[in-house]
């Protein structure tokens, strides 16, 4: 093994054992050795959240060590982000996340927050009992393609309802794509409401954003291309 | 305060059936009837002929996805009256679903009967002293020389031989007659002859899931008939967040359903201890109400979006009174219903009762109070303060989203332990029939019994080297773990009754939320006190609750349910807020304690205290990441060689 793998594996093993010394320490050797951070946050911490993930979903870890994970993580990302060049950290997708209005419960969201940040989003976390308004205006002032939102109680259901509805009405519907979970969150819901994508725990959600990313890439393709064509068309 | 109806989607060639009141679902292969389906669960429907449509016993319900059901057969055209197809019952043995639906097994369906636990503690009252007395007076006959009104010559009599206020107001169709009924300041009827000795008044617990009822003899104070029932507003919805969302989803015919259903549930237990008791339904003069916040507004018919909505405010905090005939309630067509008050969104009338009926607000120790429904409240104090939080816990504990989780019905594993040295299992059931599935009680047992017998380690995960001491421990589909508590050929089932990781999961977040609750009230409660609370400091714990009485408080206390007390102070109370709402009932210095405590005990809402998340995370391990916290336990389990 290679001092480089080397140091991937304790960041890895202690992302993973939820050390959080450990892995601000491992994160420290890697940056003292030279090492791309970029390369340190792929390798070491994302790889070791998938893990996680994996661990989580087999029910093997719980809520507890899933947090403790995630705290490590970010105390390795707390050097590393620092160091990324200026384009990597542009290119970054940026996504909006908050628990609807009404609602003020906040673990799942704080656990979908570690899985996209270890899957290299930005995420733009409103918190909790986010008025409607500021999912909308925080989606046309940013530069945001989707917004995951999630509420783990029944009434407050309708509070996504009337995110998707403000979207609709201001426009943004065709920019903007949204993605909803949380306990009281079903796919029935998602296709009543008209959301973009329904993630029924951390893991899906990430893959539902990937998704949903790419999506609105192939949207903005398409239409530069149609407009391209106008262009021809009407020289 | 989590959700219940979690839809999983769909699965391609199959189909949910859900069945009330068991709480039961499964998915099933499409094709199958009703009847098979309650079979595989081992739901016991009555039946003589065996499915063959010919006996007609198997009535069930249809509550939701009517249209998803084959045609009605020719069969159960003879057996079910045309008033039953309009309220969507089939025979379950012909009924035969297409998609998900829900399907609700009235009573006389039944072969076992859901245990219903009414009975509380019984605390003396201060003062006998109803609000609605009787006077039974002998009236002159007006001659030339006296020709008072009505009116003045029965309030004159009340005076005269009673010293009643001569300025009383008369709220009755004027009769000759002689025994007065009072309700507070109100003549509210005249009736012929002496009916002094024949007065009484209802008092109920709406429960989310359990309805209680106690028919009293308000001359005496005492119960003369007691009934139960399961709350008929379940098929609208299994816990509070979901009834407040048929309201909103359905408007104003959501709140009259509720409302409807309600009260039609307190009627039937109101004929049934009139029945018993030999009392006319118009010889009830007064109800007493106490529920839940949710169930007070369900009740009263008030629309409950803003509860369920942060900060969560109550619509009315006061106690309520309200002709009892105005909501259709069974009773003396001028009777007065009152609901008792409420603290906030999530800790009503039922919480006023348990402070009430313990009395804890006049204690000079700090005790501890724990009422254990759907939502469990949570009350620590004493005479100087008593603060009050909740947190939701029935869902897991009432076997909901545990795979082979039941409520307390006929055959459900009530006890559970397993040997530790043979890993082999004991249980118990309900009247004692092959077993169906566990029901909470049970629910409790199985992580205390997996954790004393070092199947599952103080993170809840299950220990898999074990699989080599016992066949019981495997793995299940998708290669989670799970431990079988009765291999299949010993259940009523046709499958292993087992407890799957996923169980244990759902289990630990119930009951660390109670451990949360009580947790940061005896932080928040020091900090006004200016004095750490720790767990020597109170005093005793009040477990209350159906569900409280059934558990075994050594178990509980094992899994980090409740702070670790001494055992000796752990005091069984029962149905107590049915207890508080008899006191209510009978005796005004009562109601106004009741509506004193509503207005002194202080709330605390969990979810926005900012140490919620570390002390959730903390109570989630077995008994709790602080091991300090649980010195006993943990001795235990060293003992046991599960803790170095």
């Amino acid at each position: 093994m290679g001092k480089k793998e080397e140091i991937f594996e304790r960041l890895r093993q202690a992302v993973i054992l939820g050390e959080t010394e450990d892995c601000a320490k491992a994160a420290q050797d890697a940056i003292d050795a030279g090492i791309d951070p970029m390369k340190v946050i792929t390798e070491g911490l994302s790889k070791a959240m998938e893990v996680v993930g994996d661990k989580f979903e087999s029910k093997e870890y719980f809520l507890p060590e899933m947090l403790l994970s995630a705290e490590a993580m970010y105390a390795g990302l707390e050097l590393l982000l620092p160091l990324l060049k200026t384009e990597e950290t542009e290119t970054k997708e940026k996504i909006i996340l908050g628990v609807v209005e009404g609602d003020i419960h906040d673990i799942g969201k704080n656990i979908v927050k570690a899985m996209l940040t270890a899957a290299g989003y930005e995420v733009i976390d409103l918190g909790v009992d986010v008025p409607t308004s500021e999912f909308v205006e925080k989606a046309s002032e940013e530069e945001v393609g989707v917004i995951a939102m999630s509420t783990m109680m029944t009434p407050t259901l309708v509070s996504i309802k009337d995110i998707e509805e403000q979207l609709a009405k201001k426009g943004l519907k065709r920019k903007v794509k949204t993605l909803i979970g949380g306990g009281t969150v079903t796919e029935q819901w998602r296709s009543r409401v008209g959301s973009d994508a329904y993630g029924k725990d951390a893991m899906e959600a990430v893959d539902k954003v990937k998704m949903l990313v790419e999506e609105i890439k192939a949207a903005v393709k398409l239409m530069e291309k149609k407009r391209k064509n106008r262009k021809q068309a009407s020289e | 305060m989590t959700m219940t109806l979690r839809e999983e989607g769909e699965r391609p060639g199959q189909i949910k059936i859900v069945f009330f009141p068991y709480g039961k679902r499964e998915w099933f292969k499409k094709g199958i009837s009703i009847f098979d389906a309650a079979k595989a669960l081992g739901i016991d429907l009555s039946s003589l002929c065996g499915g063959k449509g010919t006996c007609g016993k198997c009535k069930v319900k249809i509550e939701g996805g009517m249209e998803a059901l084959n045609a009605l057969t020719e069969q159960e055209l003879k057996h079910i009256t045309e008033e039953e197809m309009k309220t969507g019952y089939r025979l379950a043995c012909q009924a035969i679903p297409t998609t998900t639906v829900s399907v609700y097994v009235p009573e006389r369906s039944r072969i076992g009967k859901q245990r219903l636990q009414t009975a509380g503690l019984e605390v003396p009252v201060k003062k006998l002293n109803p609000f609605v007395r009787k006077y039974f007076v002998k009236l002159p006959k007006p001659t030339l020389h006296d020709i008072r009104a009505d009116e003045d010559r029965l309030l004159d009599a009340l005076n005269a031989e009673y010293r009643l206020p001569t300025d009383l107001e008369l709220d009755f169709e004027a009769d000759w007659a002689v025994t007065a009924v009072k309700w507070k300041n109100k003549i509210i009827d005249i009736e012929p002859a002496n009916t002094s000795d024949r007065c009484f008044g209802f008092a109920v617990d709406v429960g989310t899931t359990k309805l209680a009822g106690f028919l009293v003899n308000l001359n005496t104070g005492k119960v003369v008939a007691v009934a139960a029932r399961m709350n008929p507003q379940i098929p609208l919805g299994e816990e509070v967040m979901s009834r407040i969302s048929h309201q909103m989803l359905e408007g104003q015919k959501g709140i009259e359903e509720l409302q409807t259903a309600a009260v039609s549930g307190v009627n039937e237990m109101i004929e049934e201890c009139c029945e018993k008791a030999n009392v006319k339904t118009d010889e009830i003069y007064e109800l007493c109400f106490v529920g839940n916040t949710a169930m007070q507004l369900c009740l009263l018919g008030i629309y409950g979006r803003y509860v369920a909505f942060a900060p969560y405010p109550p619509v009315r905090r006061r106690g309520v009174n309200i002709r009892a005939n105005n909501i259709g309630l069974v009773s003396h067509p001028r009777a007065n219903a009152y609901h008792a008050p409420v603290i906030g969104g999530f800790v009503g009338a039922d919480n006023v009762a348990v402070i009430l009926a313990t009395r804890m607000l006049d204690s000079d120790e700090i005790c501890l109070a724990l009422d254990i429904g759907t939502n469990t409240e949570i009350d620590l104090g004493n005479k100087d303060l008593v603060m009050v939080d909740s947190c939701a816990s029935g869902p897991a504990f009432e076997g909901m989203q545990i795979k082979h989780g039941m409520r307390a019905a006929t055959g459900a594993i009530e006890r559970v332990s397993i040997d530790p040295e043979t890993l082999e299992t004991n249980y118990r059931t309900i009247e004692d029939k092959p077993p169906v599935g566990l029901c909470g009680s049970a629910l409790v047992d199985v992580p205390a019994e997996l954790l004393k017998a070092g199947l599952i380690d103080l993170t809840g995960k299950f220990v898999s080297e074990m699989a080599k001491e016992t066949d019981r421990l495997r793995r299940g589909p998708k290669g989670i773990w799970e431990f079988v508590l009765v291999p299949q050929p010993k259940t009523a089932t046709d499958t292993d009754i087992i407890v799957t990781q996923g169980d244990i999961r759902e289990l630990q977040k119930a009951k660390a939320a109670m451990r949360t609750g009580a947790g940061l009230l005896m932080k928040r409660l020091g900090e006004e006190r200016n004095e750490t609370v720790t767990e020597n400091d109170i005093s005793k714990m009040f477990m209350a609750g159906a569900f409280g009485n059934y558990i075994d408080p050594e178990n509980a206390r094992t899994i980090g349910m409740y702070p670790e007390l001494p055992l000796e102070r752990v005091e069984f109370v029962g149905n107590i807020a049915g207890t508080g709402s008899r006191m209510c009932l009978i005796s005004k210095e009562e109601r106004e304690y009741a509506e004193k405590i509503a207005t002194t005990v202080k709330y605390h809402e969990l979810a926005a205290d900012k140490d919620f998340q570390k002390e959730y995370m903390d109570a989630l391990y077995f008994p709790h990441k602080n091991l300090d916290k649980y010195p006993d336990t943990v001795n235990l389990l060293r003992r046991l060689g599960h803790i170095k």
